[in-house]
């Protein structure tokens, strides 16, 4: 059982890396030295760094890692997590199997046993945790953990504003994991007057966080050997080099970009000057350096003080601009170019190609414009004028050593991430049944009554089709279908849940029913034949399309790659049954609104927990509840190691027995700790583990090639010639 | 073709600081900067087999860029203190020692990091504010309009670094020199933004160290030949000056990306002659009396330069260029064409100088904040050491004039500082206790722990095994002779506390800094006429000390914090 080793051995790596790992996680957590080939000592407590600075061997720890970085690159938190929850996970299934084997070793096979013999294969296994990960973790989300999000806005009307204390807390304990236990309440402070500095208004938090996430590097400054309380924030934008020439000015400041040499040359690419005489070349000459004075002396007339350029200029034209009173900067990255670009609005000039009597329309202007020297090094300074919601402002980043300043450099752009994944609406989509009967064995009676019932299949797939291009946005819609689902599915009250579950969105509900409701239904149903053909060519359009605005359609995609996956095992997912078996099953579509939070310290843990125990023993199939069983306990493993320190009334068993006790009797969960954390990254996290493990549990063998990858490459050169 | 090779798996290692060898490695280096430190430290001679030459020094920044590091931990602790040296220059080996001294203490404790540097910090923020304060005790405000207070600084600083190897008399004239430069940086009208000069340091080795002295504007050291075909230099009230930041070589400036065909009978060398000549002719009309240039001027152009009784320096390099143009008042010309009027600078005069070997073209201008401070001394070694101790004290000077305080020195600044921490959390634990779940045990321990850290510095300085006290009253530092008789009055054997500020004929007591003493309120609010007496004081630089405070305890609670360390072995 080649398998059996694959998540064997993924169980080895992952409990190894957990030693490493779980010794950073949580506000006790310490801090790991990493030392690079070429010297350089970086200080970390960040997940991903220390995995990438492992330099692991093993393919599926390599593929582990990878798993890890790209979810950090979407959400920038969660790796220490990641690899906890993943061995916990592993650990599990390890445990299960182990029982199976030994069950089998004594041959007391039972009915319930025997299933599991051929059922416990590893691929059905990651199958049912595809299911879970697309289905049931979506409900519950949406049903039981929906009522305990707080948000992160202080009020809940539709104007969103941000509450600075909540903020400040959700960036404590994010910072708490993340930097060093001394330091972590001064940057998140840090942070929080960043933020709230650059935000010129209350709605235009989004954009902010967008800029500074996308031009993190341009808007902090490093200074190493000064203590990190000297670290703070300056207003303007700090350039990362020295002016080429520095004429001081007050008052008003034009500046313009340019992105070429203003001085001519004597040929430009492509081009061949022929020099017949060297009274020609001097006149040239003459004419290069008149040309070059009249354009500084016009962009003097015109009040520029200050000139910008993405490229080094030459010695005359530094020359000119002094004489002129024209400050210059040269050699700016593209970054920093497109940045003052983004928030002045302002486009690079185009040099002129005749006389210089013309009006310079590309200017902006600054309110100063002067050297700033920290530590004994110099760089540009410039108060820019914001044309859109971002007050520019940049972080200086003080520490005693590189290291250091990089490790709260890293944090505090990945809190940027974070933030900015928190501020998105998180969409949940998942299926339940609503009719009584057929709950207690779907798959069979999905069945049946795809076999009896083929009307409502094709009815669907016709609908479907006019319905791409329309958004359910509308009120009047909406309401339609409230009411049809009243009128229609009478078997359950979902008109009623529909309006009390996540309380304090706004619900964008879409049920599959409302389709039924049209009168197309009637119109259209006779040409049946035609409907049956058109069903897959519109799975296949929706799934290459997939990142249309409509969540619907994503669904649909979900879905192909389910079957895809589930191959031809006689266990298709429920789901695409869902689709066609719209009398018995109801289908979703809500938002997890943006900014939900719960306060830190395994709260969300624990709380899933309990739902998923709930869910799992209402369940009526196996391999749900055991994969339901499996998740909720290696749930716990967060939580255990987030107080492992703590002991009395504040260890694990009697805070988890606490919460447990609270949500059996529906008191309100009392915390001890006063940080919070983003839902949205907790939810993505649990999706990328389960993506992960499916991916570790559907590899049955590991191939090793011990030659140069580099020829494997020409081969593939070669074929293609 | 590129190599491709796959990447070694990095070494994991775990709680780095109960290995036993690197408790010994971070040993040898505390002994190391302990034997150095202070005016009576020991030299050290560091000597790379492979090649350079040998330094001789007992500063840190010469010490540690010269000492390579191998064990991360003390990379980590090395670069931290070379970045606190590159920022402030002095209270490097402060830093150092009381880093290495924090760890040291902590481990012996075992107590869990995070209360370890919980508590670290709040000690730290007491020691911070307390020397912020109006009532710090070891805090003296400069006063500007009188030099002494200056020139003690200056002068503890100098004292400190033996390697040097100055006698007294050479001490105070260095000491002089240093404060003389510094004042000639300060711009006589400065309005509402203070912006400082420069001096230069022109090296002169094999001189008496008495033989340096300090001018205003720029010296240049030309050859013996080119001085004399300048010489002799006409006299005039003013001296007009072009400085060129281009090169006057005759060489083709950027000809763009395409191509240019040059016809066989065009001769371009010749034609851009033509045009250095025109310039020289341009600058000779416009009776320029001295034409430098950063890099080179072509030999026709120098030649036509001095027919015309034009005096030509190339090769200034980049380095002067920022001064010259300040000296001058211009800014330095890119252009080969015409030059407008406005480019042309002056200085007041002109004169040839010579010292010991070396000629020079000293530049001596109208008004201007730069100054050459011609540093002498009997070989390389010492020299280098010199010039390090030079620059140490112009930055430290610089740092006093934006935060005008200056700290005792000579170890009392530390003991006092311990002695107010120690009594402050045996009477106000509350303060610390508040916010954190630590007990009475874990905060004295840590005190102890951080306060014998700070006086154990204190007490490095003290290297020829003599007694090292501190008094009940001040808590101030003192030191005794060795072999001291069993039974002592101590009056007689104490002179002064290692600053200077207070003499053992007082009514005091005193207790060996080893032993436990009881905490005492050492005495705060530094009454202003116990300064103003006493003329020569020990002192340290106020923001060096204080960040380097900072520093040690940041990188002692990094350094306590780590638990693992990959090591990238590619």
């Amino acid at each position: 059982m080649a398998a059996v080793g694959s998540a064997k051995v993924a169980l080895q790596v992952a409990e190894v890396l957990e030693t490493i790992v779980s010794c950073c996680v949580g506000p006790e957590g310490r801090q790991v030295l990493c030392t690079k080939p070429t010297g350089e000592v970086l200080i970390s407590r960040d997940g991903g760094c220390l995995l990438e600075a492992l330099h692991l061997e093993h393919p599926i720890a390599r593929m582990v890692v990878a798993c890890v970085s790209s979810h950090l690159r979407k959400t920038g938190d969660g790796a220490k997590t990641f690899i906890i929850f993943l061995c916990h996970l592993l650990r599990g299934l390890h445990t299960i199997t182990d029982k199976e084997q030994d069950s089998l070793i004594s041959k007391n096979i039972q009915t319930y046993r025997r299933h599991w013999k051929n059922c416990c294969q590893w691929k059905f296994i990651s199958q049912a945790l595809l299911t879970f990960q697309t289905q049931i973790l979506d409900y519950i989300m949406d049903h039981y953990l929906s009522k305990h999000f707080l948000s992160i806005f202080s009020s809940s009307t539709k104007e969103r504003t941000l509450c600075r204390s909540s903020l400040e807390l959700l960036l404590e304990a994010y910072f708490c994991g993340r930097v060093g236990r001394n330091n972590h309440n001064f940057i998140s402070q840090l942070m929080c007057n960043y933020f709230f500095k650059c935000m010129a208004c209350e709605s235009g938090f989004e954009e902010v966080f967008d800029l500074v996430d996308d031009y993190f590097v341009e808007l902090n400054v490093g200074v190493t050997g000064l203590p990190v309380s000297d670290s703070r924030i300056v207003a303007g934008l700090v350039l990362h080099r020295d002016f080429s020439v520095y004429c001081p000015a007050d008052g008003d400041i034009r500046i313009v970009i340019v992105t070429e040499t203003i001085q001519p040359l004597f040929s430009t690419s492509g081009s061949e000057f022929i020099l017949n005489s060297e009274a020609q070349f001097q006149t040239s000459q003459f004419w290069i350096m008149g040309r070059t004075k009249a354009i500084m002396t016009h962009l003097q007339s015109q009040n520029v003080k200050l000139l910008l350029s993405s490229v080094k200029q030459p010695e005359l034209v530094i020359y000119y601009a002094g004489l002129n009173g024209i400050s210059v900067v040269e050699c700016l990255s593209p970054e920093e170019v497109s940045l003052i670009q983004r928030i002045m609005g302002l486009s690079p000039f185009v040099l002129p190609q005749a006389s210089s009597q013309y009006e310079i329309c590309n200017t902006a202007l600054v309110k100063f414009c002067k050297p700033l020297i920290l530590r004994s090094k110099r760089y540009v300074h410039l108060g820019l004028i914001s044309t859109c919601s971002f007050i520019p402002h940049c972080i200086v980043l003080c520490g005693p050593v590189q290291g250091l300043v990089e490790q709260h450099e890293n944090a505090l752009h990945g809190a940027f991430k974070m933030l900015r994944q928190l501020f998105k609406d998180l969409d949940l989509n998942y299926m339940i049944q609503t009719s009584d009967q057929n709950h207690t064995s779907s798959p069979l009676t999905c069945k049946n009554s795809r076999e009896s019932n083929p009307l409502p299949e094709s009815v669907n797939g016709l609908i479907q089709r006019p319905y791409q291009g329309t958004i359910v946005k509308n009120k009047g819609k909406l309401a339609k279908t409230q009411t049809y689902l009243k009128v229609y599915s009478n078997l359950v009250d979902p008109s009623i849940e529909l309006e009390t579950y996540t309380p304090c969105s706004t619900p964008k509900v879409i049920s599959a029913d409302t389709y039924q409701t049209d009168e197309t239904l009637r119109c259209l149903s006779p040409t049946k034949t035609s409907i049956i053909d058109d069903n897959e060519p519109f799975i296949e359009s929706n799934s290459a399309n997939s990142t249309a605005e409509n969540t619907r359609i994503e669904i649909s995609y979900e879905n192909l790659q389910v079957t895809k996956i589930a191959g031809r095992g006689n266990i298709l997912p429920v789901r695409d049954k869902s689709l066609e078996m719209c009398s018995s099953q109801s289908y979703y579509c809500s938002t997890l609104p943006a900014g939900c939070v719960l306060p830190v310290g395994g709260n969300f843990e624990i709380l899933l927990h309990y739902y998923l125990l709930n869910y799992a023993r209402k369940c009526q199939q196996s391999e749900e509840t055991m994969v339901s069983m499996i998740i909720a306990n290696a749930l716990l493993g967060i939580p255990q190691i987030l107080y492992k320190s703590k002991k009395g009334k504040d260890s694990f068993s009697q805070i988890y027995i606490r919460t447990l006790h609270a949500l059996q009797t529906n008191q309100p969960i009392v915390s001890s700790q006063t940080g919070l954390e983003s839902v949205a990254g907790k939810y993505q996290l649990l999706t990328s583990v389960l993506q992960c493990l499916t991916k570790i549990l559907t590899i049955d063998l590991v191939i090793n090639i011990k030659r140069q990858p580099q020829e494997m490459y020409d081969q593939d050169s070669e074929e293609e010639i | 073709m590129s190599r491709l090779e796959a990447k070694k798996p990095s070494l994991c290692k775990s709680e780095p600081l109960t290995n036993e060898r690197v408790r010994a490695t971070l040993c040898v280096l505390k002994g190391i900067l302990t034997s150095s430190y202070g005016p009576s430290g020991r030299l050290k001679q560091v000597h790379n087999g492979l090649g350079g030459c040998v330094c001789t020094t007992s500063q840190s920044s010469a010490l540690l860029s010269n000492l390579p590091v191998t064990h991360p931990i003390l990379k980590i602790l090395t670069t931290s203190m070379q970045n606190h040296v590159s920022c402030f220059s002095d209270c490097g080996l402060f830093t150092a020692l009381l880093c290495c001294n924090l760890i040291e203490n902590v481990q012996r404790l075992g107590l869990t990091p995070a209360t370890v540097i919980k508590l670290n910090q709040h000690l730290l923020s007491l020691c911070t504010s307390y020397l912020k304060s109006e009532s710090c005790a070891c805090r003296v405000l400069v006063d500007f309009s009188s030099p002494q207070r200056l020139l003690c600084l200056v002068r503890s600083i100098v004292t400190s670094k033996p390697a040097c190897m100055l006698t007294r008399e050479e001490t105070d004239h260095i000491s002089a020199l240093v404060l003389r430069a510094f004042l000639l940086t300060i711009p006589e009208n400065a309005k509402d933004r203070l912006v400082l000069g420069k001096s230069i340091i022109v090296p002169l080795k094999g001189q008496r160290v008495l033989d340096s002295t300090v001018f205003p504007g720029i010296l240049i050291e030309v050859s013996e030949v080119q001085l004399m075909k300048i010489l002799p230099i006409k006299k005039s009230d003013a001296f007009k000056v072009a400085l060129f930041c281009a090169s006057l070589s005759g060489d083709l400036s950027d000809t763009g990306d395409g191509t240019v065909v040059v016809s066989s009978r065009v001769s371009l060398e010749n034609a851009v002659l033509e045009q250095l000549l025109n310039l020289g002719r341009q600058l000779v009309s416009d009776r320029v009396d001295l034409v430098m240039c950063q890099k080179v001027i072509h030999p026709s152009l120098k030649q036509f330069l001095s027919v015309h009784r034009v005096i030509a320096v190339d090769r200034v390099g980049a380095a002067l260029m920022e001064p010259l143009s300040k000296v001058t008042g211009t800014q330095p010309i890119g252009s080969l064409g015409s030059i407008s009027p406005s480019s042309y600078g002056s200085v007041k005069d002109l004169c040839p100088a010579k010292f010991g070997f070396k000629h020079f073209l000293h530049l001596i201008p109208n008004e201007a904040t730069i100054c050459s401070l011609l540093l002498c001394n009997r070989n390389d070694t010492a020299w280098d050491e010199l010039k390090l101790t030079c620059q140490t004290a112009l930055h430290v000077l610089q740092l006093t004039i934006k935060e005008p305080y200056v700290l005792l020195g000579g170890g009392c600044t530390e003991t006092h500082l311990a002695a107010y921490i120690r009594h402050k959390t045996c009477n106000e634990p509350e303060s610390i206790f508040k916010d954190d779940g630590c007990t009475q045990t874990e905060l004295q321990l840590i005190t102890e722990a951080f306060c014998s850290a700070l006086e154990s510095v204190a007490g490095s300085l003290e290297h020829d095994g003599g007694e090292v006290l501190t008094d009940m009253k001040y808590g101030h530092f003192w030191s005794a002779q060795a072999e001291s008789p069993s039974v002592v009055h101590w009056p007689d054997l104490l002179s002064r506390c290692g600053c200077g500020l207070y003499n053992s004929q007082e009514e005091l007591h005193w207790s060996f800094l080893k032993t436990t003493r009881h905490p005492f309120a050492p005495q705060t609010c530094l009454p202003h006429e116990a300064t103003g007496s006493t003329n020569n004081l020990t002192l340290d630089c106020f923001t060096a000390k204080l960040s380097g405070l900072q520093v040690a305890v940041e990188t002692a609670n990094l350094i306590l914090d780590l638990s693992y360390i990959i090591e990238d072995k590619n």
